[in-house]
Order: structure tokens, then sequence, then C-alpha cells
């Protein structure tokens, strides 16, 4: 198709200007920020330069919530890609209540992260909660636990809760990609005698490649992203066992009052993501055909 | 040959059970708890079946709680990013599908990598802005962010369904003399429906759901969206459960009333859309 330069940039632009403008302004506020030595919101400080930044990086709490960050992600895509995959394997069989099924299941993904902390907090509580009840009935536990009471136990049961949260909606896409796979390479593979362990590694897999390059994208700096469900359940504790940057970052805004400090963290996070992002696309980015 | 089905029937079962236990039971959980005494939510020993039914819970938070201002403020906010996110993702996945131009793919990638940024990152920063040009503590501000947040991604999901209208029927129409906006108003948005629905309900879904921003830009009680209206009750120190699982159904309530009617189109245009 010919191209048409002035016109597609017409299209594009309103949506291209309202995010600059929204992205671009307050990393600009930010870095300035990140100069200065400002408390309060609203109140000036003085310019230290770069001080901020070299302070940063001897910090035991940035390192703390950086390494959080990373075992975030890590155990965020290891549970996802388990939980998304089955469902959407399952949901590409014929079975009764199929449609039913394929509609619903993204029921965890459209309501509000205030009723997924809400759900969560009263089926784990430590005194009243169903599941403590059930393992104790099935002999899996002798009494009641607090997930959220040792660290581990706390950010295991916020990555399987953000996971449950999520994988529906990422099922759902890829399934889309399953459904866009040829039928008949399936049938051909079985012709020549092939199981279904590879059929799917050798088939479903590469075939799903342009979505699972969106996803592994998308879906990883989102994960980073997390905020809501960490704070309203444990604020980061037990002893800052799940305070990921994003939350670090709030805390020395908003409760610690050190408005200089959360922006140049915020610098350097971004920094960060788009160096990811940039190394990503640079090597995951599928080759397309127009 | 029948070996291998049995297999995966024993696979599909176990896997259609397990989905079933951790994806939808809790909701049936939270539903039946929200009419159960108060006693009852928070008894050590619990039973599927619930003993106990009032509904004292919906009748406090209905008629002796902020719900219908907080209600109202998170329609208004939702509809009205909707409304804006798709007009901006629909003309920008036109300008980015269907009429190529140089540094398409650039733009492509970068509306996605916008992802890095969104997220407590802009958090201060958008604060500081918005008090300078006098944003705080408006609808505006919190549309403006969740915009920022839904587009990008909505704009993926629309190339999937442009990419299927053949360039052909677009080419004939100009032929006959179509004008370009008659091409869109016409051919363009009718074929590409189920793409946008499912985008306006992402879009609203996302607004729906936001809950950082909110809590930090307003700071009126009669603005607040219900997000910040139910996590106050989270993080009070005594939680008055059945009050807080009442108004966690409500504040449900909407989206899944709005799934009942377009949430198929969602599922489909998620689904069905050969992404390519």
């Amino acid at each position: 198709m010919k191209k048409n330069n002035i016109e597609g940039w017409l299209f594009v632009s309103p949506l291209v200007i309202w995010i600059s403008l929204i992205i671009l302004v307050p990393i600009y506020i930010a870095f300035e920020l990140s100069l200065f030595n400002v408390k309060i919101i609203g109140t000036s400080g003085k310019f230290v330069g770069i001080d901020n930044y070299i302070k940063l990086f001897g910090k035991s709490k940035f390192l703390n919530a950086s390494l959080n960050s990373f075992y975030w992600i890590i155990g965020n895509a290891i549970c996802q890609t388990f939980f998304a995959f089955t469902i959407a394997l399952t949901i590409n069989y014929k079975f009764p209540g199929k449609k039913i099924m394929a509609n619903w299941i993204i029921l965890s993904f459209i309501i509000p992260t205030v009723v997924v902390v809400v759900i969560w907090k009263l089926m784990l509580s430590s005194s009243s909660g169903v599941i403590n009840s059930v393992l104790i009935d099935i002999g899996l536990l002798d009494e009641a636990t607090g997930f959220f009471s040792s660290p581990n136990k706390a950010f295991i049961s916020l990555v399987l809760i953000n996971s449950w949260r999520w994988s529906p909606f990422l099922a759902l896409i890829i399934l889309s990609g399953l459904n866009s796979i040829n039928r008949e390479m399936y049938d051909a593979s079985k012709v020549d005698g092939a199981n279904f362990v590879q059929q799917f590694l050798f088939i479903t897999f590469p075939n799903l490649k342009s979505v699972l390059f969106v996803l592994g994208l998308v879906g990883t700096l989102l994960s980073f992203n997390i905020f809501d469900i960490i704070w309203l359940i444990t604020k980061g504790g037990p002893s800052s066992a799940t305070t990921t940057l994003p939350l670090l970052i709030y805390e020395t805004a908003f409760t610690k009052f050190r408005i200089s400090q959360a922006a140049t963290l915020s610098i350097v996070t971004s920094f960060l993501l788009l160096l990811f992002s940039i190394i990503f696309i640079k090597s995951m980015a599928p080759k397309e055909d127009d | 040959m029948i070996k291998e089905n049995n297999i995966k029937l024993i696979f599909l079962s176990l896997s259609l059970l397990l989905i079933i236990l951790i994806f939808f039971f809790p909701f049936f959980w939270i539903i039946t708890s929200s009419f159960k005494s108060p006693e009852e939510i928070i008894a050590t020993s619990t039973t599927i079946i619930p003993r106990s039914f009032t509904l004292e819970h919906y009748n406090k938070i209905l008629f002796n709680s902020d719900f219908f201002i907080y209600l109202k403020n998170s329609l208004i906010v939702s509809f009205s990013s909707m409304v804006i996110s798709i007009i901006l993702s629909v003309s920008a996945a036109y300008g980015l599908h269907k009429l190529k131009f140089y540094g398409n793919k650039f733009v492509e990638y970068s509306l996605l990598v916008t992802y890095a940024f969104p997220g407590v990152i802009l958090l201060v920063p958008i604060y500081l802005l918005f008090a300078k040009v006098n944003l705080l503590n408006s609808y505006f501000a919190l549309i403006i962010v969740n915009v920022l947040f839904a587009t990008p991604f909505a704009v993926w999901m629309l190339k999937a369904f442009f990419k299927l209208i053949p360039n052909e029927i677009e080419e004939a129409a100009y032929i006959d003399g179509a004008s370009r906006y008659v091409v869109i108003s016409r051919i363009i948005v009718p074929l590409a429906a189920p793409g946008i629905a499912s985008v306006a309900i992402f879009c609203f879904i996302i607004s729906w759901t936001e809950y950082l921003f909110a809590s930090i830009l307003i700071s009126g009680d009669d603005l607040k969206t219900l997000p910040v209206g139910l996590a106050g009750i989270v993080g009070q120190y005594q939680i008055d459960w059945g009050f807080l699982l009442s108004g966690a159904v409500l504040a449900s309530l909407p989206v899944i009333f709005l799934f009942v009617f377009i949430g198929k189109y969602f599922v489909s245009g998620l689904t069905e859309g050969a992404v390519k």
C-alpha cells in the first residue's frame, strides 16, 4: 500500500500529543526535582546537582526494592504463564458450558483491584478465612496460618493474588493467537505421528510469537508497575519484604515527604524500564511482512 | 488413539475443576458472605452453605453511606474516559494500520513502551503539574490519566480488526467519489464495530478499577470514586466486613452489568480477531 505521510500523522497526532504531554512534561518536572533537595510538596529546596543520584545507589532500601521488583516480575511471569496457558488450552477444547466459561473467566480482571483485595483478605484471613479452614480440614495445616505474616509467605501470596487478577485476561489474548493457527497443521502433524506435547512445542508455541512478544513486553511493564494490590494488603511489609520500587517511590513521596528523592527514584526507574523495553523490542520484535 | 483421548479427558476435567475452584469460587464466596450475619462472616469454623441470611449490610451501604456519590463520580469519570479513549484510539489505529506513513512502526512500538511510565513513576510529577494548572480535585484530572492508561493497548487491540478490513472496499469507495470522512464513518467504523466495542469495555474497565491516581489527585469527599471509597474501609483498623463485602459486590455490579451486554464482543474481540 502506498505511503500517506501527512494524513497518517494527522490521524495519529491527537493521541500522540495527548500521551507525550502527559508523559514528557511530568518526566521533565521529575528530572528538575531530582536535582534539588525538596522535601514536602510545594516547598522549595536548594540545588544539589547529581547528589541525589549518588546517594541513591548506596542506599540498601533502593537495592532491596530493586531486588523485590525483580523477583516480583519473575514470579508473576512464571505464575501468569502457567495459569494463562492452562486456561487458554482448556477453553480451546469443546466441552459443555465452554461459551459461558470463556465469557466469564475474565471476571477477576473486570472488577476493581480494591475488590480483588477485599476477596483475598477475607479468604486468606488468619482468624476466619475459608482457605485456612479448608487446609486444616484436609489435614495440610495443623493450625491457622497468617498468609501475610512472614516475608516469604506474604510475597508469594501477593504474586498469586496478582496472577489471579491478570491470568484470565492474558489467557484470552493467547486464545486469539491459538485461533489464528491453521487447524490443518495439527492434522498434518498427527498423520506424521506427533503427540500433543510435540504439537504444543513445534506448532502452537512458534505460532504465538507475535502475541507472546506483546505480552512479554506489556506484561512485564504492567507487572512492574503494580501498586494498589501490594499497598492495600501489606503496605510493603512485613519488614519491607514486599516493598517493590513503585511502593518505595510512593512511600518516599507521600509518607516520608522526600519529594526530590522520590523524583530521583522515578527517573532512575524510568530509565531502567526504557532500557529494558528497547532491548526487548530490538531482540524480540517479530519480523512483519506487510 | 483411545488412550490419548482418555489422557486428554482427564487433563481437561482436572484443569476445569482447578479453574472453577480458583477463578469462580471466590466470587461465590464473597457474594454469599455479603448476606451473612456479622458473626458468621468472622466465625472461625466456616461452612460452604451459608447458615444465616441478612440484608442489613446492603441496607447500611445504600441508605447510610456515601455510596451513591462515589457511584456517580465513578460513572462520570469512566464514561468520559471511555468516549475520549475510543475517539483517540480509533483515529490513531486508522492512521497506523490503514494509511501507513513514515515512522509508523516507531509510533506503534512507542505507544506500547508508554506502559513503562504509567504508574507511581508519574504520580509525583503529575501531581505537581496538575497543581500548577489547577486540575487537582477535578474529574478531568482522572480522565486525562485514564486515557493515558487505556489507549496504548486499545490501539493494539484495534490493529487486528483494521487489518481484517480489505483495502479494496476502501479503494472502491474512493473511486465512487466518497470522502475520507464517509469512508471512515460508513465503512471502517461499522466493519470494526466488534473491535470498537471491545476497546470501549477495556477502557471502561481500566477507568473503573483505577485506584492509585484517584486516591492522590482527588481529596474532596464529594469527588471520590468507588475504589477510593472502598479502600477507605479496607484501611480501617477494625474492618466492618459485612459493610465492606456488600460495598465490594455493589462496586462490581456496574462493570458486570455492562459485561452482560457487550462482554461477548470483548471476549470474541480478544479471541477471534486473528492477531497476525
